[in-house]
This record gives structure tokens, C-alpha cells and sequence, in this order.
């Protein structure tokens, strides 16, 4: 096992040792049998040297920068951060040095000098209203943006559920038109990160990917990696046996929360959302959404966010307003006289400091 | 509200454990047998193999509880690689318990490995190869 990676690994003071560990770790998260980690090892450190680091060019879009906070929280500096060194970042808004005229010349200088081989990031969703006006750089819209720049990628990367999806800006009623990078583009790969953010780590397995096997990962259905989005979040849970036992935490104060029980009854997603949440978790593997008590939002799954509620139980019908009149107010008329006897309820509730239940969320 | 106020209850913990809800699961006596079974392989063909703790619905009281029950043999070595490794064999020889930690000494990995020795700890030839130049080095020094 030799090869340029690990003579520039060693060159930084990282060890062979480290780096196997480092694909034990890479390969567990991928879900990959664990056997898997040193065939993993094996591979990256002996792919062939690039003459020239990989260009990736990164655009934003219609966005809130949290894919870009997540991917720089990424615990630095570890070896995901060295893998980051074999590329060339050419351009990306908020973390290079340049600005206005320059920023867009170094755009134009990479996509020229690298043309057809450079790997292009983007984050965010694209609006159509207005012609596109709702969001432009430089004077362009991001739809001239985009098509211009996607003519020369070698393959695309839609980071984020934006870009993969639409998102938060295509949530109904969809004020700008808002699509995917799919929406658009028909004739390059596009690979789709999504998750709102999505985790460090699938960027970089799949950027590793990339540079050591020279080729995009098995996508699924929806263009995600499998290797993170092959399972759903509810079969790798570590509250799943709770599931299969039948024990529910009711309410996020009742005894089974307090036991750490199934949260499917309080609206989690996690059986139809496909994600690594489970296994790589967040902020360095300190926790994930169900380890902190409050169940899974499925935000990497397309029009999350019009899912119905995200304290509906799945198997709860999907109408939410039908729901709340049963559930809270017993009897009482529809339309507006429910929603004031709801907020009646809520003030009561404040004010006796009832125990909030699932229903009070809902309204 | 003082902090100290909120009633947090670490249920899961070993130190917990009695009553019905002992955050146990069942899943993991079952494992023992398929360690047993990686056991047999090793003796009969030598093939190595690993189990992947954080692929399976194991809850924290399950693997403690599966930590205890294979106790703690003879060797436990430590490798210092961007956070700290352990590598302990159990009370069974050749059954050996891996865990892997981050810079922040979260848990980013965690395996069972039936092997004789495992792979990590083994040197790399190579590597011995950069040692003896480090060697020879050494020993032209003396002179």
C-alpha cells in the first residue's frame, strides 16, 4: 500500500495507521462492510498522481449559506481537510479572498483553463419567476449562470436540498419559482447531496470517490449517493428496537421520552427519509436530532417542508386542519370558530401550565 | 430556574440498569453467537472478520452490556491517530474489541474483530523499511 496520497499524507505527519483507521471509520459510515475499509485504504493511496488538482468551481443560488456552514464546521483539521487539499477550489462566494470583478474573472479563468474536466458544486435553488430576477450575481440571473457554467462541468454536485430539490424557496406557495438543479440541466451527472444541511462527511466520501476511483458513486432513484442515502434513518436508529417493541414516547415530556423510546408517535420522519443522520451523526459525532429527544424533520427528502406537519405521526392522514378539530376541540364548529377555540386552548394551557401535547403543537 | 433543577436521567447507562427498563434491547446476546461462529471460521480456515457495532440497532445499554459480557483479556493497546485508538482483546482470545475515537474523543467507529492480531497493529512493511533507514541512519551516527 504506497502511492502519491499517502507519500503526501506522511508528508504531513499523518501515518499509515491514521489513514487506515481514517477508511475504517470512512467505511463504516458508508455503510460498507467493514472489510470494505481496507480495500478502501488500499485504492486511495494508490490512485495515480494528478498532474493538476482537480478544479471544482462552487455556485450559490438561492440559499441561506448553512450547506457551506456545515461543510467548513466539518471538525477541522482532520483528514477529511486533507482530502479537501487535493482540490482546487476556484470559486466560491463566501469563503474566497476576491470580490465583485475579481471573483467573477477567476470564475471565467477556471472554467476556461479547465474546460469539460472541472466539477461543479452548487447550493441553492434556482427561481424562474421574474425571468429569473428574484436572484442574480454579477447582473446575470442564476439561470444564465448556471447553464453557462454547467456547459463546461465534467459533473455537477446539487449540495444541499435546494439544489437537489427545490427546498425551503419551492415550499408552497413557491413565490419565485423556484426549481432544482435537475429541473435544468438534462445532459451532464448530477449527483444530489440533500439534507438541510447536508453532512460534511457525504461531501467529502463522495468528493473521495471522485478523486480515488476517477468516477461518480452508485446513485439511487433520486440521484443521492447510496452509499449514505441507501437506508432509510428508522432502520439504522438506535431507538429502533424500541419501535419494534411498541414503546412510544407520547408527548416529549412523558415518561417514554424521558426512557428514550421510539419518537414515531411525536412525528418523526425517519422511516421515509433516507439519510446518514443514524450513523455518521453531527458536530464531530456528538449527537443527531433523535439522540437529542425530537424526531427526524426528513429534511432530506423532497418538499419536506409541505410534509403535513412535522409533529404528525406517518401514520397520521395528512390533512392537518381535519386533524386539529379532532383532536383538541371535541364538537366544535369548523372554520374560524375552531382556530379561535384552539389559541382559547393554548392561552388556558399557558396559563394552568398544562403539559403541552402533540395536539397544541399542531395548531 | 436553576439548571440543576431540570430532572435529567440518564437511563441508558449501565450504572442504571434493574427494573424493566433497562434500555436493553435483545439484540445483542444474539451477537455472541455470531462471534462464536467468526471464532469457528478463524480456527478452521484462519479467515479474519469484522462486525461493524454502529451498522446494527444497538442501544448504549446493549453495548455495554455486550462490553461486559466478553470482559476484558490480557492486551490492550492504544494507537494515537488524530484521537485516540483502542484495541483490547477480550476475555475470549482472538476476539478482540476496537474502538475508535475522534480528535474530540467522540466515538467515530466501533468494531468487533475475530483475528489473531489485528491489521492496525501489525507494521507495515514499508514502514519497516523507513525504520531500518531510520536504523542505519542511527548507526552510522555512532562511528
Amino acid at each position: 500500500m504506497h502511492g502519491p496520497l499517502i507519500d503526501t499524507l506522511a508528508r504531513q505527519g499523518v501515518t499509515r495507521r491514521t489513514f487506515m483507521k481514517y477508511c475504517a471509520t470512512l467505511a463504516s459510515m458508508m455503510a460498507l462492510p467493514p472489510a470494505a475499509g481496507r480495500a478502501m485504504a488500499e485504492a486511495m493511496a494508490s490512485a495515480p498522481a494528478a498532474t493538476k488538482r482537480p478544479s471544482v468551481i462552487w455556485l450559490p443560488f438561492q440559499e441561506c449559506t448553512g450547506c457551506t456552514e456545515s461543510i467548513t464546521r466539518s471538525h477541522s483539521p482532520t483528514l477529511e481537510g486533507l482530502i479537501f487539499d487535493a482540490i482546487s477550489l476556484d470559486y466560491q462566494e463566501t469563503l474566497m479572498a476576491a470580490a465583485g470583478h475579481q471573483a467573477e474573472e477567476a470564475l471565467h479563468a477556471a472554467m476556461k483553463a479547465n474546460e469539460g474536466k472541472y466539477l461543479l458544486i452548487v447550493d441553492g435553488s434556482i427561481p424562474l419567476g421574474l425571468d429569473g430576477a428574484y436572484s442574480c450575481i454579477a447582473g446575470k440571473s442564476n439561470l444564465d449562470t448556471l447553464k453557462e457554467v454547467a456547459k463546461g462541468a465534467a459533473a455537477i454536485v446539487a449540495m444541499g436540498s435546494c439544489a437537489a430539490f427545490g427546498g425551503i424557496p419551492k415550499a408552497n406557495p413557491n413565490p419565485t419559482g423556484a426549481v432544482s438543479v435537475s429541473d435544468i440541466i438534462k445532459d451532464k451527472p448530477i449527483i444530489n447531496i440533500p439534507g438541510c444541511p447536508p453532512i460534511p462527511v457525504v461531501m467529502t466520501g463522495v468528493l473521495a470517490h471522485f478523486l480515488t476511483f476517477g468516477s461518480l458513486p452508485e446513485l439511487d432513484g433520486k440521484g443521492r449517493p447510496k452509499a449514505f442515502y441507501g437506508e432509510t434513518i428508522h432502520d439504522r436508529c438506535y431507538r429502533r428496537p424500541f419501535y419494534d417493541q411498541g414503546k412510544f414516547a407520547k408527548t416529549f415530556d412523558d415518561e417514554g421520552a424521558r426512557n428514550g423510546w421510539c419518537l414515531f408517535e411525536l412525528g418523526c420522519k425517519g422511516p421515509v427519509t433516507y439519510n446518514a443522520c443514524a450513523t455518521v451523526k453531527w458536530n464531530g459525532g456528538t449527537s443527531w436530532p433523535v439522540e437529542s429527544g425530537h424526531g427526524c424533520l426528513g429534511c432530506s427528502e423532497p418538499d419536506f417542508w409541505d410534509g403535513g406537519g412535522f409533529y404528525k405521526a406517518l401514520s397520521m392522514p395528512a390533512d392537518p386542519l381535519k386533524m386539529a378539530a379532532g383532536a383538541a376541540v371535541a364538537g366544535a364548529a369548523v372554520g374560524v370558530a375552531m382556530s379561535f377555540a384552539n389559541r382559547g386552548k393554548k392561552g388556558a394551557a399557558k396559563a394552568a401550565h398544562e403539559t403541552t401535547t402533540l395536539a397544541d403543537l399542531e395548531k | 430556574m436553576p439548571l440543576d433543577a431540570i430532572p435529567i436521567v440518564v437511563v441508558n447507562s449501565a450504572a442504571n440498569q434493574g427494573g424493566a427498563d433497562t434500555g436493553l434491547s435483545g439484540n445483542a446476546p444474539v451477537l455472541l453467537r455470531e462471534i462464536a461462529e467468526l471464532a469457528r471460521r478463524l480456527l478452521d480456515s484462519g479467515e479474519s472478520a469484522a462486525i461493524d457495532l454502529r451498522a446494527l440497532p444497538l442501544t448504549p445499554a446493549d453495548l455495554d452490556w455486550l462490553r461486559e459480557t466478553l470482559g476484558q483479556g490480557q492486551v490492550m493497546a492504544t494507537l494515537e491517530a488524530e484521537g485516540e485508538s483502542t484495541l483490547s482483546e477480550t476475555v475470549c482470545p482472538g476476539v478482540w474489541w476496537v474502538t475508535h475515537r475522534n480528535e474530540q474523543g467522540a466515538v467515530a467507529s466501533e468494531f468487533i474483530e475475530v483475528t489473531f492480531v489485528p491489521e492496525l497493529l501489525k507494521a507495515h512493511p514499508d514502514d519497516v523499511a523507513i525504520g531500518l533507514e531510520h536504523l542505519e541512519l542511527l548507526i552510522s551516527d555512532l562511528s
